[in-house]
């Protein structure tokens, strides 16, 4: 999915977060949102998902201002924590990513997805029994159940062990190759062993963005 | 033989007696509404939502009786104030909600309070306390109407056929509404409807419990499904087979020992509840002393210590 971000500033009543925002992402591009607590990452992600009201003209997805964008189903979304999530309520896996696909379920495509992200044997559990990666991995599997042309991943990797996150960047190197245009929010770029293409440090709401194959430690990072 | 006795005529009584097909009706089908949007209301924590909605009843059900009876209006029965009664609660309820996004409980003492108030003011209006106020309070299940039974028959029938067909919608706002929103599913309009769906729910139900005890057809069947079911679906099929079972069984014991259906439907409810909870805890203790026996054995305190 194409990206287009137009001078975008944004706040909450009289504190303004982002900036004069601007950047351009294509098909298959891989930006990675870094900064410091409090700089502007998730709201930013949040006026890309829509959540946040952004005025017109500031933000278009696939050439299309977001006022007038319909195809959520084709934006997947795994975020920071997943306390917004009512848990306790016994849910099996299986059951929250049928409910999430509004088409009918090929289960064979639901089955694959499972495999690919380890949790094929967590199918029928009830996620009140998952350990937090496990859970993680349930939420990737739902944000990739309508087969989204951009995923946005809100630090997705925190409090999850080093296994896992290896396990998970391979995940997400591998949707990003078959053409799945990535927004990754992370601490650092140095853990990230990502396919990232542009980087963005969010200090202070302003946006240093900068194509990777600029920068010195790409290989670093990589 | 007298249990046998009694037994049979219970069944004759179901099979001779209108008002007795009229309870086991209404019971069933209460039976099978009340858990399932109890489910959605336990999953959303809105626990005190249907409590909320039954005493704002209340009052359309006082002030419906000062109308009929004080000032002689022929507004038929008063069943259908209290249910409009019911939808104005919800829509304060939303109302409210949105008003105080950051604070959304506060609408349900506003509205409880403002229901209670009001069902004072006319029940004391309309000369005190009388047995109709009685059979609001705690239900009167053997007097429902045939007309009552038609209206609970087309109401179950529509929010079935709504349930199924909005069944996925319906899960991913109960579970995870800002994903929900994300998906682009219009959750204020479905969270306007689910509100006054719960509310005509909450009103027909005081006929079966009345309006003391009307969450708790709603809350505790789920309660106890909630420590047995593995799945969302088991889990709302074990409240509505916890639900049936009160049901029936309050009736019955109700019929037997001449006592009030509503209590007894409830308390078989707790009774379930409580069984629940102390088979789960007696088998948890049994699963725990087979894996690890040692383990039991040493955390338990030697005599020796003791003394």
């Amino acid at each position: 999915m194409r990206i287009d971000v137009d001078n975008l500033s944004f706040g909450y009543d009289y504190r303004t977060v982002l900036k004069n925002i601007s950047f351009s992402l294509q098909s298959g591009d891989f930006l990675v949102l870094i900064g410091n607590n409090g700089s502007g990452k998730s709201t930013l992600v949040k006026c890309l998902l829509g959540i946040n009201k952004v005025p017109e003209r500031k933000i278009y997805l696939d050439g299309q201002d977001i006022h007038n964008f319909k195809d959520w189903l084709r934006v997947g979304y795994v975020p920071q924590k997943f306390d917004d999530f009512n848990y306790e309520f016994p849910i099996t896996v299986n059951e929250i990513l049928t409910v999430t696909k509004f088409s009918k379920v090929d289960n064979d495509q639901k089955l694959q997805l499972l495999d690919r992200m380890g949790i094929l044997e967590l199918q029928n559990e009830n996620i009140n029994e998952l350990s937090g990666g496990q859970l993680q991995r349930v939420f990737i599997t739902r944000a990739l159940m309508n087969n989204p042309k951009l995923l946005i991943l809100d630090e997705p990797t925190a409090g999850v062990d080093q296994e896992n996150v290896i396990g998970f960047y391979r995940i997400v190197n591998d949707l990003n190759a078959e053409g799945v245009t990535i927004i990754l929010v992370s601490h650092d770029t140095k853990g990230s062993k990502t396919n990232m293409s542009h980087i963005m440090n969010l200090d202070e709401g302003r946006g240093e963005y900068i194509n990777v194959c600029d920068l010195d430690f790409q290989e670093e990072s990589k | 033989m007298e249990e046998v006795l009694i037994a049979t005529s219970f069944l004759r009584a179901i099979i001779e007696r209108s008002f007795m097909q009229h309870a086991l009706i209404t019971g069933v089908l209460i039976g099978v509404l009340a858990p399932l949007v109890g489910s959605f209301v336990v999953i959303k924590r809105l626990s005190l939502i249907a409590d909320t909605l039954s005493h704002f009843s209340l009052a359309g059900l006082s002030i419906g009786l000062f109308f009929i009876n004080i000032l002689g209006l022929p507004l038929g029965d008063p069943l259908y104030i209290g249910m409009v009664f019911a939808v104005i609660g919800a829509l304060l309820i939303e109302a409210l909600r949105s008003y105080y996004k950051n604070y959304k409980e506060i609408s349900m003492p506003i509205v409880i309070s403002l229901g209670t108030a009001l069902s004072a003011l006319f029940i004391s209006l309309s000369g005190g306390f009388n047995t109709s106020i009685f059979n609001y309070l705690f239900g009167s299940i053997l007097t429902v109407s045939r007309q009552f039974v038609y209206i609970i028959i087309v109401l179950t029938s529509v929010i079935l056929v709504l349930v199924a067909a909005f069944y996925k919608q319906i899960v991913i706002i109960s579970f995870d509404e800002s994903y929900a929103k994300l998906l682009g599913i219009r959750v204020n309009l479905f969270q306007f409807f689910s509100t006054v769906i719960l509310a005509l729910i909450v009103s027909l139900s005081i006929e079966t419990v009345g309006v003391l005890l009307v969450s708790s057809l709603m809350i505790i069947p789920v309660a106890a499904a909630m420590k047995v079911g593995k799945s969302f679906k088991s889990t709302v099929l074990i409240a509505i087979l916890f639900s049936e079972i009160s049901v029936l069984m309050g009736l019955w014991l109700s019929f037997i020992f001449s006592i009030p259906s509503g209590a007894t439907i409830v308390l078989f409810n707790i009774i379930i509840l409580l069984s629940v909870v102390i088979s789960r805890k007696i088998i948890g203790t049994w699963l725990i002393k087979e894996k690890n026996p040692e383990t039991m054995r040493s955390s338990l305190p030697h005599k020796k210590d003791a003394t």
